[in-house]
Parts: C-alpha cells; structure tokens; sequence
C-alpha cells in the first residue's frame, strides 16, 4: 500500500511515543512481551503460568537466570497503561488450582506489568519490567484490512466463503445477500440482518468441528463494548464493479462503516498497543486443526501467514528503539503439547515449522530471531504406554473435560482416560497435500472414521510444596522463557 | 487413502473400564487380549550406553616393533631374575626363598599398577567420548543421546563430595520434558560450574608459583625443572578434579594431548592475549629481565592450564564461558607490576 497522509500521521504519532518511553527505559529497562494467538490457542493459561512461575519460582530448569539462582524476586506491579485492563491474574490462578478448571477465555485487550530484580552475570544489581499485553488473534487479523478498500474485502470475504466447507455454513448468509441490491436506498433493517447472518456465519467456522481461523473482522466474533454499533453493522455485499458507489445507497452506508471499523477499531489498536511490543509470542493451537480436518490446517496457515505480515520486526538498535519500535524476537508456541506423547513433539514442532515457515523466512530476513517450541504451559496429562495386543501405543492419561465425546463416549469429566490421539506424520509436507484427502477430521468425516482426536483435559491435580505452594507443571515453558527473556536478564 | 492406511488410528481407554489393567513398568503382565496401560515412572531406568565401538586400522608397526621389543625385555628381565634366584638359592637356601619372595611380590604389585593404568586409560578415553556424545547432542538436539550423556555424567560425579546437591537436582530435572541441547547445557550448568571455578583456582595458583619462582630462582636449570613439574602436577590435579584420575600413563597421554591441543588451539589464542603478554611481558623486561621472565612462564604455564582444562572437561563449553587467559593471569602482570613500584 502507497503511504498515504494518515499513514505518515499514525506513523509519526508512534515515533513520538517511541521517543517519549525510550527516555524512560533508559532509567528502567523494560520489555513489553506481545502474547497472542487465535481464540483457544492458550494465551490466557500462559500467561498465568508464566507470572505463576517467576513470582513463585518454579520448575524453570533451562530459564538459566532463575535457575542459576541469579533472579532474587518478581513480583507484580501496577498495570502502568490507564487506559487498559489489568490481566486478572489472581483469579484465573484461583480457577487453575483451587476449582481446577481453565480460566476465562481471552475477549480484549488487557495488560500485566512484572518486575524482575536480578543480579548480572557480572554481579550488578538490576531490575527489569516486563509489561505482559495480551490481546486476542483475531484482532491482528483485522489489521490486513487498512490496506483494503471496502469492494476488496467483500470481493475477498466472499470468495473465501464459496470454497470448501465454508460454503455450507454460510448458506443462509448467502440466500440473504443475493435479495440485497448493493443500488438500493440505505436500508438499516437490512445492513442488521446481513450483520447478523454474516457474524453468525462466523461464528459456525470457528466451531470444533471446523476449527477454521481466518475469520476477519476479528470484533464481530468478540464485540466488546462497541457491539451494535454502526462500526459493527456491516457485512460484504456482492458488488459487480468497482466503481465509486452512489451517495444514499446501501453499499455507500457499508463502506462508510467499513471505513468506520477501520479507524475506530483497527488503527488505534495498532497505534496504542501492537506497534509498541518488543518481543511477541503466537500461540497457535494446532491440534484443533488437526481434529477438523485438512481444510482447517490449511485456514490456519493462511491466519498465520496474515498474522506474521503485521509483524514489524528487526534487530534492536537503539535509532530503531527510538523512531520505529520493532520486535526482535519471535517465538511460534504450538500450545497443548501435553495433548501429545513426548515421542511426538518433535513432529508437532517441524509442522508447526512447516506452517509459518514463509512467514518465519521473512522475519529472519529483516534480522529478527525466530523460534518454534511445542510447549504446554500447564501440562495436565501424564504418559503412558498402552499394550493392546501386539500394538504398543504412546499414549496420554488424563481427565477429559466433562461433555467431551470420543470413541463412542461421552465423558463426565471425573473419569482418567488414556487416549491415543493417532500418529502425526514424519514429513510435515504429508498434512498440507493439495489434495484435500490428507488425513479425515470431523469436517468431513463421522467420528469413528477420524484420523486425529485430541480431546480437551481437565487441569492437573496439583502436587504442593512444603509451604502449600501449587507448583504448576508444564512442558518447555522455561524454554519459551529463555527465549523471550533470557537474553535481557544477563 | 491406501498411502496412510498404516497410520495407527486414535483409541480411547477408561481406565476404570474392567478390560484395562493398569500396570507399572517392569512387572510382568499375563499375555491376555485385555489392554495394559503402562504409565510412565517418575524416575524411568536409564539405558546403559555401551562405549563406541573402536575402528581397527590396519596393523600398527609401531606398536608392533615396541610391543615385540618390550616383550624381548620382560624375558630378558626375567631371565634375570631367574637367574639371580638360582644363584641365590645355589649359595643358600634361605637367600632363595628370600628372592623369591621379593619377586613374586614386585610380580603382583606390578601386575596391580598395570591393572590401575589400564584403567585410568580407559577412564580417559572414557570421558573423550562422553565429550564427544555432547557436543552430538547439543548439535543435534537429540533427547536420547542428552540423557545418556547426563546419566554417564552423573556416574562420573558420583565420586565428588562436593557435587551432592547439583546431582541431586540434575536428576530430578532427568525425568521432565527438555530438549536435548538444553538438557546437556543444563548437565553443565549444574555439575561443571563449580568445578570450572576450582580449576580456574588451580591454573592461576600454578602460573603465580611458576612465574615467582623463575623470578626468584638462580639457575636456569632449577627453573626449568619446577616449571615441568609444576605443568605435570597442574594437569594431573585438573584431570583429577573432573574425574579422569589417570595415572602415570594416561598422565603421560594426557600431557600429549594438551601439548597437541595447545598447537592448535595457540594459533587462536594469540589473536586475544598476544598483545596483552607481549605489553605485560615488555614491560614487566624493562623493569627487570628476571621478572619479565617469571611473567612470561606463568602466562604459559596458565596457557597450558587452559589447555589441559578443555581435554580434561567431560562437556565441550557450551553454556559456560570458556575461561579466558585474562582471567586467570590478568591479575599476574598486575601484582608483578605492583610489586616492582
């Protein structure tokens, strides 16, 4: 997209915040960490772990600063932004290890700021701020769109919704929107029905047995307090050219409000929050997709893809800190690798690799690091091996969540199970076959048939430590965490 | 989907169901068609590695030709013995059985310090291998490889009083999921700091003495004799400290071993502290010869120190710092140079 006068003006309004806090980071360093991931990636587990982790010095054996003993205390501090919610730290942990269900999903933005004092590999004494901002994936998806025209978008959006199993569950949406005549007087009762079908089209992709992820705009499917305005009543019309449409007329009032959506929703979010992170981490739950069927891994992609183009990364230096913030580091999660045997991560990782893999390519050009983990930031299964006849299965044990169904079965959620959720292929290329015959998920096939299950746990009974701590288990968050933060700790 | 039709596919097992046994591992479990679940132990029993098998070269003249020479010498030396026996017991009984005695002692004991050296041998190459084996894990990311290399490392520190609460905790991080370079980068973290800090402790002990005593000594010759010496004890005390304890021939091979080591890696080094021993040395000569001297063998004595650190380490230096010269000698030029003001 050309610069345009508004870009140059939201640009040098991030320089001139950049320049204002970089004054203060020299007095106090501080690292703003950017979490996302689409919804049920784990961002919101994560982040509690994380925090849970450093405050109560955890089980962080490769976190070489906490383990070396080089970090005395962490603690929490005042949120600094006003303008933004506190991450509720407190009760989500109160929901992991007292009533032991998993936290309230991720709907907004909200931000957690963390002190670290530690001393320097030289023996200095130093204290690092680290401001955790959490903010949903799907809004990152939204940010695309600035570089849209309104005809653009309809013409993407509905030619994404005419494929594959997309197709069948925006049948109603589609019926509705051939009556509507993108010539026809304003009509609100009309841009609320076609919101509505449109949102509700949305919604049905994102469900379990879909799992697809490339769903903009990202504030249809999570409101907030703008929900029912005009900047979230509009949806995609059929136009036929692209002319400039006529004043009065319907497709003039969507444009007007897609232009609206644009500047009351996705630019201050990119101003205020996501052109300011210093180090982000993408979550990505894979196993869903995988659960779907291949169309949904194939959506997936494309979200990540989408995602890492908003990235702006580089190497730190210190012009960079002061005129254009950049992220220096990357690091792609694929979350719930508790779900897997342990023979299977390495799997999950070159997979995970496999998807962002273009994305991964650019970012390393421009200097930044990159980095794939699987992880699980609360590890709420166990490992097994399972010998049924000849067969030797690496499987998990856990307690699936009560209302899940498998094999037949539905759970009641108190009940251990050891499940064997199928074999992830050796060569990461064998998922993303053109041919859309893959591997058989829920999309398409009958439960019995599918070729993946992986079923949502319970949390982890907690074993405590002499002064009644819960100590959270995980896998390789102390990995994600020498990533992330090692480096600014030494 | 005949290509994927060997792809096991997901199953569920209740483990209150009456068809699933749940069985720990090791014990034995009747052959029945029911399903066993086997979880996974918190402390799994770590395969044993078997030492890398050594390639054969061909024949070895060499060895051959010393081989068939010390053999000549054993006879002749015991033909000796012999002999001196017969005369002893030709001139008096007791005399002979004496002798005899004597040689059957001196048989055995020579018989146990073969013994020890074939072991302190083995030991050596022992640790060259675990080397080896980490640096392939670190490389490779490989998790079986990283355990076994802790597992080995452990076995090596259980002798180390001082190393009880490290093992410990290293083997309780054993059983959780790491990577395997971050496993072995842990191993190191854990068992080999505190070790690193003695042996840093010992070089630069050995570079003061040997650079005070070529300062102070009036011959050249004692000099020399207290440096190789002290160079000899130095080695000794650091293969001991990382668990090599070899003994006067695999001193002697691990004196080869530095010495190679030192060639190759002298070229580098000297891009880091050429120009700091030469200044220190400069001028430490201006003030006085003799003390310029003793700056200079304690640089190379510390060098050699260095050296023999990096062959006797059971873990190439990964997530440690590779002591540096200056750290160890940097305070060298400074004392000599506050003694002369």
């Amino acid at each position: 997209m050309s610069p345009s006068f508004t870009d140059l003006t939201e640009e040098a309004r991030i320089a001139a915040r950049a320049l204002l806090e970089y004054g203060g980071h020299l007095v106090n360093p501080t690292v703003r960490l950017g979490v996302t991931g689409l919804a049920r990636a784990g961002k919101t587990v994560f982040i509690t772990a994380l925090v849970h982790g450093l405050v109560r010095g955890g089980r962080f054996p490769v976190f070489e600063a906490l383990a070396t003993g080089r970090v005395a205390a962490a603690r929490l501090e005042p949120q600094p932004d006003d303008a933004v919610p506190r991450f509720d730290y407190e009760s989500h942990v109160r929901a992991l290890t007292a009533e032991r269900r998993w936290p309230e999903s991720t709907r907004r933005i909200s931000e957690l700021r963390l002190q670290i004092e530690y001393q320097s590999r030289s023996g200095r004494e130093r204290t690092l701020t680290v401001d955790i901002v959490d903010y949903p994936g799907e809004w990152l998806l939204d940010l695309p769109l600035l570089g849209m025209t309104y005809a653009q978008w309809s013409a993407e959006t509905l030619r994404l919704s005419r494929n594959g199993p997309r197709a069948v569950l925006a049948r109603d949406w589609h019926a509705h929107l051939a009556m509507l005549d993108a010539e026809a007087p304003e009509d609100e009762q009309a841009a609320l029905t076609a919101a509505r079908l449109f949102t509700d089209y949305l919604r049905a992709c994102r469900g379990e047995r879909f799992a697809m992820s490339l769903l903009p705009p990202g504030r249809f499917l999570m409101p907030g307090d703008l929900e029912g305005s005009p900047a979230l009543t509009f949806a995609p019309l059929d136009l036929s050219h692209d002319a400039p449409a006529k004043r009065g007329t319907l497709a003039a009032m969507m444009e007007r409000r897609f232009e609206a959506y644009k500047d009351v929703v996705v630019r201050p979010f990119f101003r205020d929050h996501f052109s300011r992170l210093d180090r982000q981490i993408v979550l990505v739950d894979a196993l869903a997709a995988f659960n779907a069927g291949p169309a949904a891994v194939r959506d997936l992609e494309d979200a990540l893809a989408a995602i890492l183009d908003c990235f702006r990364t580089g190497r730190r230096s210190w012009l960079a800190s002061i005129i254009r913030p950049r992220i220096d580091r990357i690091l792609f999660a694929a979350t719930k690798a508790d779900h897997l045997h342990h023979t299977s991560h390495d799997r999950l990782e070159r997979i995970l690799a496999r998807m962002a893999e273009r994305a991964i390519a650019r970012a390393e050009f421009t200097g930044a690091t990159v980095d794939v983990v699987a992880m699980a930031a609360v590890r709420a299964t166990r490992e097994a091996m399972v010998r049924q006849g000849s067969e030797r299965l690496p499987s998990i044990v856990g307690v699936p969540e009560a209302g899940q169904v498998a094999g037949g079965q539905t759970f009641d959620g108190h009940t251990e199970t050891a499940i064997f959720p199928g074999d992830l292929p050796d060569d990461p290329n064998a998922l993303f076959d053109p041919d859309s015959e893959a591997f058989r998920g829920l999309a398409t096939a009958s439960p019995g048939e599918v070729d993946y299950r992986f079923l949502r746990f319970r949390p982890p009974l907690l074993e405590r430590d002499k002064a009644g701590v819960p100590a959270l288990p995980h896998i390789r968050l102390d990995r994600a965490l020498q990533f992330l933060l090692g480096d600014r700790l030494t | 989907m005949s290509r994927r039709s060997d792809q096991r596919r997901p199953a569920v097992f209740r483990l209150d169901d009456p068809d699933v046994i749940v069985a720990p591992a090791g014990s034995e479990t009747p052959r029945t068609e029911r399903v066993v679940v086997t979880p996974d132990l918190d402390d799994p029993a770590l395969p044993v590695p078997l030492p890398p098998a050594r390639r054969r070269r061909g024949i070895a003249w060499g060895t051959l030709f010393w081989s068939a020479a010390g053999g000549l010498v054993s006879l002749g030396v015991g033909l000796a013995v012999t002999r001196l026996i017969e005369d002893l017991f030709a001139r008096a009984e007791w005399l002979g059985w004496t002798a005899f005695g004597l040689a059957v002692l001196a048989a055995l004991a020579l018989l146990v310090v073969t013994a020890r050296e074939v072991a302190g041998l083995a030991r050596l190459s022992t640790i060259e291998a675990l080397r080896e084996r980490a640096a392939a894990a670190v490389l490779g990311d490989d998790r079986t490889g990283a355990e076994s290399v802790a597992s080995d490392l452990l076995a090596l520190a259980r002798r180390n009083p001082h190393l009880a609460r490290p093992r410990k905790q290293l083997q309780e991080h054993l059983t959780d999921i790491i990577d395997g370079a971050d496993l072995v980068r842990l191993a190191e973290r854990e068992l080999m700091a505190p070790l690193d800090a003695e042996a840093k402790r010992l070089v630069a002990a050995a570079a003061k003495r040997v650079s005070v005593v070529t300062a102070v000594s009036p011959r050249a010759a004692v000099d020399l004799l207290f440096v190789f010496v002290t160079a000899l004890m130095l080695v000794r005390r650091l293969a001991e400290l990382y668990g090599g304890r070899p003994g006067a021939l695999g001193l002697f091979r691990l004196m080869r071993m530095v010495i190679a080591h030192l060639a190759v890696t002298g070229g580098m080094a000297a891009g880091d502290s050429l120009v700091q021993q030469v200044l220190g040395h400069g001028v430490a000569a201006k003030l006085s010869a003799r003390l310029g001297e003793g700056v200079l063998n304690g640089l190379l004595t510390a060098r050699l120190g260095l050296a023999a650190i990096d062959v006797t380490r059971p873990l190439p230096f990964d997530a440690l710092p590779r002591p540096a010269l200056t750290d160890l000698a940097g305070d060298l030029v400074r004392r000599t140079r506050d003694a002369e003001t």
